[in-house]
Parts: C-alpha cells; structure tokens; sequence
C-alpha cells in the first residue's frame, strides 16, 4: 500500500499544476495516470488560449489567477512556455452580436476586466487584412492570451517532480474501497493508495471514473477538431473569436502562436457527443472556409496538421469544483468544459489554498461552481 | 547548365521548351515544366532557404514532396520546389528564416465541396497500385486512381535498368522505365479507371471519405466502398555528424534528379548502403557521367544482390564493407565524407578512418513502408488492402505481382466471388524472397563455339536468361524447383547473345577460344561506348580485379534491350574470366592521403524539419524519464511538416543510446494532413477546371 496525502486522479490541465501547488506547500503527493505520460487526455488538443474575459466571477477569478502565473513562469520559475499576450478579439459583424457583446461588456467592466469596445480601424491594425466590410468594431481584451499546452504542463510536471510529487503511469485507477464515508483504497492494476484527499481530475471520463464512487456527475465530453498551420512571420497578434454561427458550426477562433503558426479550432453545431477523437472529412471545409471569409489573408497559408479532442461539457459551462457531500475525503474538479487549460494554472493554486491553508475566502468559487448547483443557467460566452 | 545531354538509356529526350525565370533577381534559363528544385541544380544552386534554428541552409533531400526542406519563396509563395512545375518568368527566391504571408486580401468571392465517388480507390500508381488497378479494372469496378506525381509508374520511372523477376510475371530484362510506360497505357485504356495524377491523398477519415489535394490547387473528398494503399515506401534516414549539411540527400532523390529529370546534380557521390537500391545509384550515376567515388556498409557483404554488387565493383567502384560513414564535413555542403572500419560491435575504429573528397552523400540505408493510410483505414474499419512496398519492401517485380492479388483480394472483400489461383501466392512469396544459397561455381573450359559464362552464383528471384534462349540452353537448377534457382547451361549454344543482353545482372558472357593462345569474350555494356573497334581496353575479372587489356573487336547494339555487346579478344587464361569492362578510373576513388573530419557523433540531426540533434534529443529523454514519443514533441520532434515521416525511424536508437528499451516506449500516431495544404485548395477557391 502507498499512502500519502493526496493522490490526484488524471495528469492532465487540472491535475498537474495542482500537483505541483500542493507539493509546494509541503504535501505530500501522488498523481496517478492511465496514459504513458502527462497531458495525454484532453491537454494534448487544446490549442492554447487563456483568458479572464468570461461573464462570471468563478471563472474570472480563476483565470486572472491562471494568466498571472503563465507569464511569469519563465522569470520565476525559467520556463518558457511561449506566453504570447495578444489579446483576445471579438470581431462583429451584426447588430445583434453587437447588442449581446456591449451587454456583456457591461458586467466584464463590472469585474474590473480590461476589455473594451474597439472600432473597426483598430481591429485592422490588429489584425491587418481581415475583412472591413459590414465591420462594427468588436471587444479586445490585451491582457488576455496564450501558451503552449505541451510546454506548459512539462513545465508544471518538471516543478512538480522537483517538489517530490510522485508520478505513476500507465496506471487505471480501477476500483476503490470505502469505509463508511470515507474512501480508504484508491486501486489500480499495479498499485494500492491510501490517502487523505482523492482528487478526481479525470477530465472526459469523469462520468465514469465517479460512477464507480456511485456519484453522479453531469459530465458529457464531446469531439472538437482542431488544427494548425505552416509557420510564417508573424502578422496578426490576438485570438480572434468568430461568434456568428454558420450551417454546421457555431464559434470558431484562432491566433498565431509563438512558433508563427495559426493554430484553430471549431464547435461544431449540432455538438458531436461521445468520446471518438477521430478525425473527420467535414472539419476542414467547414472551418476554412468561415476563416479565409473573415480573414482572406490566411488563403494562402498551408494546412499543416489536423487532430480532435474532447471537451468535458457540463449542462450549464460551468465546471463543476466540489467537495461531495457522499464523502470526506474527495474533491472533484471536472466539467472544464474548452477551458481547462486556461483554468488548470488558476485552479490548481486556489485548490491547494484550500486544501492545505484551509482557507474559506474562495467560498464562493465553491458555492458557484458546486455540483449542487442547478445548472439550468446558461454561459454566456462559451 | 549542368543537364545530362548524353544518355545510354533515355535517348529521347523530350523537346522541353527553354524558359528565362530569376532567382534572387538573377536571370536563369530552365525548361518549361520541370521541377524547381531541378531547374535551380541545374544552375549550380543547391542553396535554397536558410533554417531559422542556426542559420542551417537547406536544400533538397527527398525530391518526392514529403519532406518541405526544399521550400523557395516562388512569386511570392512559400513553395515546395520539388513539386512545383517551372514557368516562364517566375521569381523565385531563398526563403530566409519564416515566409512572410503574402498581403492577399481580396474577399472570398468563391469556395465549393468538391466529392467523389467510386468503388476503389487506389492510393499510388507505381507498380503495384497499376496492377491492382488493372485486375480490379478488368472486373468492371468503377475506380479512382490517385498518385502524387505528374507521371504513373511510381519509382519504376527512376529505374534505367533491366529489372530480375520472371518475364511472364513481371517483364523481367525490361527496363524499369519501360515496364511503368507499358502498365501506364494499359491502365489508360480502361474508361472505368479515373486517373488523378499530381495529386497527393492527404488523409483517411472515419465518415469513410478520403481527402485529396488535386494539382496544387484543389482539394476533393472521395468516397469509396474499398481502398487499396499502394503508396510505395519512404527512405529511411540516417545520423552522423554533418548529416544536416546540403548535398546529404537520399538515393531516391538521386535518381529523381537524375533519370527523370536529367539533371546533373553532382561530379561526385559518395553512397552510404549497399542495398540495390544503394547499388544502382551507381550504376545510375555512371550513366550519368557522375564519379561514384565508392559505397560503403556496415556489413560485412553487400546487402543487396551479389550479381548487382559484382557489377558495380567490375565497372570500378569500390565498395567498402565493414565500413560506416563517420562524417559529413564542409563549408554549409559536403565537400569531404569520412569513413571508418567497424569492429565487431559495429563501433567505428578512428584510426581507420578514410576521408574522400565528393560534393554528395546519398543515404541507400532502407525503406519503410508508407501505410499509415492502411492503418488508419483499418482502424475505422474499412475495407482495405495493402500492396507493393507498402505492404512489404521488395524489388518491383514482386510489387507488380502483389498488386495482382492486391486487385483479387479487394474483389473478394467488395463482393466478388473470384477464386484466387494458390499458385499466385506461392509466386509472390518467391518475388519477395531475400537471397538464398551461394553457390561455387566450376571453372569453364572454353572450346572453339561460344558458350554462355554464367557468374550467377546467389539464389535470387530471376530467370530471363532461360526464358529468352532460342535453344533452351539455360535451365534452372532443379532445387527449389522455382525462379529462385540458379542458372546452368546445358550445351547447344547458338552464340545470339541474347542471354547477354537480358540479363539485369549483366552476369553473362560468351567466350569461346579462337586459337591456342586468344579467345573471344562477348561482354554486356550499357554505357556509350567511347572506344571503337581496335582500342584496348582494360577488363576485369568477375569480382572487378583488373585482368588486361582487351582488343576491341565489335561493337554491336541489341536494340531491344538496349544493351551494347563489345566483342573483346583476350589471352586465352582469361577468355573464361573476363567479366566485364573498367568504367571508372582507379584514381577516382582514392582517399585523401590524410582524414580530415569532424567526428562529434551528438551533433547528428533526427529531426531535419526543425533541425533538432541527437544531444538535444538525449538530454530531454534522460531529464524528462521519456517513455513516450509524444513527450518529444515539446521540443518540436515529429512536429515538423513532414510529421514525423522522416526522425520515427531513427528514435528507436536514440532511445538505445539513452539507455532506454524501445519496447518501453509509447510510439506516436501519424495524423492527417500527410502533406501540407493551403487554405485556397482545401474550399476550392479556384474555379479553374483542373481535371
Ligand atoms: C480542439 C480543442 C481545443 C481546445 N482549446 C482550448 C483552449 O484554447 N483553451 C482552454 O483552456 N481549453 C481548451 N480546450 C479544452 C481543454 O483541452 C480541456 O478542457 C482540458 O484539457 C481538460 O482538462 P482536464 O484536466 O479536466 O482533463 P485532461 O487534460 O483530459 O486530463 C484528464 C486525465 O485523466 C486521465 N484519466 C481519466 N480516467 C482515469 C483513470 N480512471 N485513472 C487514471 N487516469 C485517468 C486521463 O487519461 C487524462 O490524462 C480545447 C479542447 C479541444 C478538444
Ligand atoms: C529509391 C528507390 C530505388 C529503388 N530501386 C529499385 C530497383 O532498382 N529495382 C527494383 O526492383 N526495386 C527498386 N526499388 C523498390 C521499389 O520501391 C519497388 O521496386 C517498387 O517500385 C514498389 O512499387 P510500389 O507500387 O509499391 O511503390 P512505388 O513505385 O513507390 O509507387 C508508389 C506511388 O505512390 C505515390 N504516393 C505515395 N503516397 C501518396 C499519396 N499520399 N497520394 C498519392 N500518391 C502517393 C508515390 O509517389 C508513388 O508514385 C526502389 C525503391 C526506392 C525507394
Ligand atoms: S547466347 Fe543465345 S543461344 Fe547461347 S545460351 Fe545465350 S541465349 Fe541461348
Ligand atoms: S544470369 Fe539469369 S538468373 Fe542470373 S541475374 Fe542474369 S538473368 Fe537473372
Ligand atoms: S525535397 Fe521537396 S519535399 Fe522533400
């Protein structure tokens, strides 16, 4: 039997960073994984953004957290993870995406976000070349931006390591064993761990994995294809969110990464539910074509790579961060819905606050984002 | 210009139209569609874009579309010059560091679905993709064909010289060329084949569709009840120092160069392998009027066929066994290559190094298959096949004849109720065969009417000289009582020199005494003559050993087969002996008389799409505890344009090195797009009719 303090299910967004805080604060912690190495769930497909211009004060919250940390990982801790400030660019094209968006504005101002409403001749010095006719103007927020996925939750797993967080690969946990509320085994094929706190960070399999707890979670994943492009110099520098929604797509967005490739993906509509991270004939017609519309300019850039991946969705797009009631030692951190990987830096040091500090000044992360919640609310900027 | 002008084999040279087009603002004159990157070597540029990772220059290295490593800037556009046909007056420039994305913002005024449909699809058109087409075709199935080059033939079109394999199975004694010629018309002449050329099958997706990116410029969805992958195979890379420098490149883009385009990329080679493959650049390269300063390999034999090996060493190029290259050294391209012999552990020994001076290193060192289409095909669960190389790497003849039953079984799987004769399988097992048995071979008395020498002493898959013989002279042994035997001659021979013509390993002469002290030995050529009846000239024995200077008696052309036979007279102790004729002087290929390298075997490159070496590769297993190939990504490994075609194979031994077993290691998954596509092309903005 291994025992520690905690042992965190899933090494992916969520799991590893937190990892990392909580060997930082002393902890002493285990991170079981059934991939071969980190990130491999959902990590591996997000294409990079991190923002804190969402509409509620969780989220919000969590981000300005998360992007504090990313940009100052290669001062403090030397790793760089090609944190790429562009911001973040709404461009409008209607006037009812206009009237949705300065409504929105209004309650992102009210959270203090640096976000505001730019004219369409900005939105050309941020983006030259992208389409003018029929443009309003549209929300830029600078401080948002990017990183790499694979640089980032190396770097989280490195530090982690040096804190003495152990790491088991190729490792399914399995079964569990209870004692009255309490979760005594955590099992997997090779291992037995016993510990304090279970975190359950499963990302796509958290239904699953918190069935065999005999919970039940409302998490549904379902497929997003994503893809990138050849390197060329740099020409635009924000994440530009296309809102309108198109036969067979709502949103899409991309921005040009540090490596100077574009770097996109696509919601499709209707949503594609399940776990199959196949790649399908529909994806790229369908994305390119809403790109080169908005942004000619991008025609001539050559498609290199395609790839899918899976979105923990949760009724409302909210995560779901909660200590169950069913038990004293688990914490479930799922439902990250396309933004785990903005979350995960955020979360991961408020969660270890909480865990070890036993601080109550992020309560109401915890009401808003509770299991118990209702989830008949509805994000407003997904 | 550096163009072949001379050729033994591709006499007609195409009419090509002369076109004026810049690089770097400089005025240049190519032929109107050939390929960039031929034009531009043609004119003495090797140079064309410089890596934004230490100011690496590049230049071409696969010649086939898969690597990117040619990219030039073409009127404005990053483009791959290899696959890019030339025009009058195109602008062509370095490309330095990253492309600057061109200011093109018009609107997009038009974008369509472009979907096919057919039963079979048939990725690649070389000889086994043209086979299976044909058998699948006969049988009335509605096909498609799809191969990414502008002619079908696949590598039969690099392949000037006569192929083994049986000639009722798969033309042996023809030329590679000529057989992919031959299959290319058959398949024309089938309306129920559409045919795609210049077009690259980028990806299988799991709603049963392919994706096919057509002639640069459009992009087509095809559905299919069936696939065949006939996709051929890729050459395997290989590390050493200096291995990133310009002018290391692979054989395959050797004879690309070389046989298709008739460009003379080179004055001197140095080949690392001696696989056919590796051996044939240099009979390639002679033709050529290219200096194939020597080959060298590991082993301890050759590793292709010795009746190939023995041919090459006859015409006077070395080949140094137990040997390994240790480095590639010069200012930004290879101007000097070392070698070294190897100990038992196939470690180098430095002391017995040997440096030679030649401006290319082509890499002859395997072929992995290309089928991933397969793979991923076979996950969704499709109906699929795999034919030619991309099923099992082997000579062309068993290709085509793979492809056959590739055609058959695809029959099979749609539907068909076609008995596959079991003969067909046994025959295909034979094609493929490795070499077998080495024979000795008894001393031949000559008498005063020729007789056929037969110096084919290696079990191989072969056997046209027995089918060409008017008289049935020649027969097989009788052991495996298949192709796979070797040649005997019985008697009766007429002397018509056909055996001597057909056969691909040039292994046959005839020889008969004429008095009590010379005889007359009629010998294989396949080069332009440059001596007339009278001249001496020197000959060798079977194993290229200088023997002495024979009198040339006739000169005579055997039209079919495309071979010269040189009468020689010869003192009668070597009548039986002489094998063949000396091409290449013996000063040639001599070393410097000191090594001069560089021998840091860390800074080898893996990863040539960003340029990453084996130390950076090392370091980040051994600091990370890698087991997976995904972790390398992080930095960049597999992420290049290529994807990971060209380093996979190589990991397996940097995971050795790093002390780790390859067993232990999650391998990587190959994604779509195989080849990069352009926004333009993949919705269709061009309203061109391309087909
Ligand atoms: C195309 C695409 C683009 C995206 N772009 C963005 C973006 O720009 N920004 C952003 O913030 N997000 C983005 N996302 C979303 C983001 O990828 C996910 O929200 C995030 O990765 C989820 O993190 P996670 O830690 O919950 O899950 P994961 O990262 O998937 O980690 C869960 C881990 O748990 C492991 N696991 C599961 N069950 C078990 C078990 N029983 N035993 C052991 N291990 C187990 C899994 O193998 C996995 O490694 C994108 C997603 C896609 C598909
Ligand atoms: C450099 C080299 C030299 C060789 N020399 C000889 C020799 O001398 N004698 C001999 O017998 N054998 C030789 N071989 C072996 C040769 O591969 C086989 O003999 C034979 O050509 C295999 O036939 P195939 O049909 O499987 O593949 P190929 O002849 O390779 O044909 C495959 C075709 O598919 C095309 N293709 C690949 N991917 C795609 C795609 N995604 N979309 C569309 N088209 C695609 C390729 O460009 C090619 O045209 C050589 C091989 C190589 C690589
Ligand atoms: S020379 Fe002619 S007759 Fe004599 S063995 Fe050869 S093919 Fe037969
Ligand atoms: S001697 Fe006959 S079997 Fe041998 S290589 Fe020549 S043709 Fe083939
Ligand atoms: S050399 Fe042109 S793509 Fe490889």
């Amino acid at each position: 039997m291994k025992t520690y303090d905690v042992v965190i299910v899933g090494a992916g967004s969520i799991g590893v960073p937190l990892a990392f805080y909580l060997g930082e604060k002393g902890i002493k912690t285990a991170v079981i994984e059934k991939e071969p190495s980190i990130g491999r769930g959902q990590n591996r497909a997000a294409i990079g953004g991190i923002r804190a211009t969402h509409s509620d004060s969780s989220k919000i919250h969590i981000c300005q957290r998360s992007i504090d940390i990313v940009r100052r990982m290669e001062d403090e801790f030397g790793y760089d993870v090609d944190w790429l400030q562009g911001g973040y660019l709404f461009p409008v094209y209607d006037e009812q995406k206009e009237k949705t968006l300065r409504n929105l504005l209004e309650i992102q101002q009210h959270f203090h976000l640096n976000i505001d409403w730019i004219s369409p001749d900005k939105i050309a010095e941020l983006a030259p070349g992208i389409t003018m006719k029929k443009l309003r103007g549209g929300t830029y927020s600078p401080e948002d931006g990017s990183a790499s996925p694979l640089k980032l939750i190396d770097a989280f797993y490195v530090l982690a390591k040096k804190e003495g967080v152990d790491f088991y690969f190729n490792e399914e946990v399995v079964d569990f064993e209870k004692e009255g509320s309490r979760i005594s085994k955590v099992i997997t094929k090779k291992n037995v761990f016993h510990s304090d706190l279970i975190v359950n960070s499963t990302g796509g399999d958290a239904m699953e994995f918190s069935a065999l707890l005999g919970i039940d979670v409302p998490v549904y994943p379902d497929s997003h294809e994503g893809g990138i492009t050849e390197p060329v110099q740099r020409f635009f520098e924000p994440m530009i969110v296309d809102l309108r929604p198109a036969k067979g797509s709502t949103n899409y967005y991309f921005y040009q990464n540090c490596e100077g490739q574009v770097i996109f993906c696509i919601t499709p509509n209707p949503r594609i539910p399940g776990k199959n991270c196949d790649n399908t004939s529909e994806f790229l017609p369908m994305v390119i074509k809403r790109m080169v519309d908005l942004y000619p300019r991008l025609r001539n850039l050559r498609i290199r790579r395609t790839w899918s991946g899976l979105y923990p969705m949760t009724p409302d797009g909210f995560p779901i961060v909660c200590f169950p009631k069913e038990y004293d030692n688990l914490l479930l951190t799922i439902g990250m819905c396309g933004q785990g990987f903005m979350l995960g830096p955020g979360l991961g040091e408020i969660l270890s606050e909480i865990i070890v500090d036993k601080t109550n000044k992020y309560d109401t992360i915890l009401e808003e984002l509770s299991l118990y919640r209702n989830f008949t609310g509805e994000e407003k900027l997904k | 210009m550096e163009r072949i002008n001379h050729h033994p084999i591709l006499k007609n040279f195409k009419k090509r139209k002369s076109v004026a087009f810049f690089f770097n603002n400089d005025e240049f004159v190519g032929y109107e569609g050939e390929a960039v990157s031929s034009a531009l070597i043609a004119n003495g540029i090797k140079e064309f874009a410089i890596h934004q990772k230490n100011d690496i220059p590049k230049g071409i290295f696969c010649a086939n579309g898969q690597c990117s490593h040619c990219t030039v800037i073409i009127d404005g556009f990053p483009q791959k010059s290899c696959v890019t046909s030339l025009e009058e007056g195109m602008h062509i420039q370095t490309l330095h560091h990253l492309p600057e994305l061109p200011e093109d913002d018009h609107p997009l005024e038009h974008y369509e679905k472009n979907e096919l449909n057919c039963e079979i699809l048939i990725i690649g058109g070389g000889p086994s993709g043209l086979t299976a087409a044909i058998e699948l075709a006969k049988l009335n199935f509605s096909i498609i064909l799809v191969d990414d080059k502008e002619e079908l033939g696949g590598k039969l079109l690099l392949q000037t010289h006569k192929f083994f394999g049986s000639i009722k199975d798969c033309y042996a004694g023809t030329r590679g060329i000529d057989i992919g010629h031959t299959l290319e018309e058959e398949v024309k002449s089938f309306t129920n084949i559409r045919i795609l050329t210049s077009s690259s099958v980028v990806g299988v997706y799991k709603d049963q569709k392919v994706g096919v990116f057509i002639k640069n410029k459009k992009y087509a969805l095809i559905k299919f009840d069936g696939i065949v992958v006939s996709a051929g195979a890729r050459e395997k890379s290989l590390i050493f120092p200096g291995n990133g420098l310009l002018g290391v490149y692979g054989a395959g883009a050797f004879q690309t160069l070389v046989n298709r385009d008739l460009v003379k990329s080179s004055d001197r080679i140095f080949i690392v392998g001696s696989g056919n493959v590796g051996l044939i650049a240099a009979y390639h390269a002679l033709q050529a009027g290219i200096t194939p300063v020597g080959i060298c390999d590991i082993l301890d034999r050759a590793s292709g066929y010795q009746v190939h090996a023995d041919k090459i060493k006859r015409m006077g190029v070395p080949i140094h066994l137990n040997h390994t290259v240790l480095s590639a050294d010069g200012n930004g391209k290879v101007e000097r290559v070392t070698i070294a012999e190897v100990d038992d552990n196939y470690q180098p020994i430095l002391e017995t190094a040997k440096t030679f001076e030649v401006d290319t290193l082509l890499i002859a060192v395997g072929l992995s298959p290309v089928d991933e289409f397969y793979d991923t095909a076979n996950n969704y669960g499709f109906k699929v096949i795999k034919a030619g190389d991309a099923m099992e790497i082997a000579e062309a003849s068993s290709a085509m004849f793979g492809g056959r039953i590739a055609g058959l079984q695809m029959a099979n799987l749609l539907g068909k109720d076609i008995k596959i004769d079991p003969e067909y399988y046994e025959k295909a097992e034979v094609l493929k065969s490795r070499p077998g048995k080495v024979w000795d071979l008894d001393e031949v008395k000559l008498n005063q009417k020729f007789q056929p020498i037969i110096r084919c002493y290696e079990e191989i898959p072969c056997n046209p000289c027995t089918s060409v013989c008017p008289v049935n002279a020649i027969e097989l042994k009788s052991v495996h009582k298949n192709i796979m035997d070797i040649p005997e001659y019985s008697n009766n021979c007429t002397g018509c020199g056909l055996c001597v013509a057909i056969c691909p390993g040039l292994a046959i002469t005839l020889a008969k005494q004429i008095d009590d002290k010379f005889a007359e030995v009629v010998i294989p050529f396949e080069y332009n003559p440059d001596f007339e009846k009278g001249d001496k000239i020197p000959l060798t024995d079977r194993d290229g050993i200088f023997l002495e200077d024979g009198e040339v008696v006739k000169v005579k052309m055997l039209k079919k087969y495309k071979t010269h036979l040189i009468t020689v007279k010869t003192t009668l102790k070597n009548g039986a002996k002489a094998a063949g004729i000396i091409i290449q002087k013996e000063s040639d290929s001599k070393a410097l008389p000191k090594p001069d390298y560089d021998y840091v075997p860390e800074d080898g490159i893996v990863c040539r799409c960003e340029m990453i070496t084996v130390k950076e590769i090392l370091d980040y297993i051994k600091e990370h505890n890698v087991r997976d190939i995904n972790q390398l990504k992080q930095i960049r490994v597999g992420m290049g344009a290529c994807g990971g075609k060209t380093c996979y194979d190589l990991l397996p031994r940097i995971f050795k090195m790093a002390g780790v077993e390859w067993k232990d290691v999650t391998k990587g998954s190959i994604r779509p797009l195989s080849v990069e596509v352009p926004m333009f092309a993949i919705i269709n903005e061009s309203e061109e009719d391309i087909r």
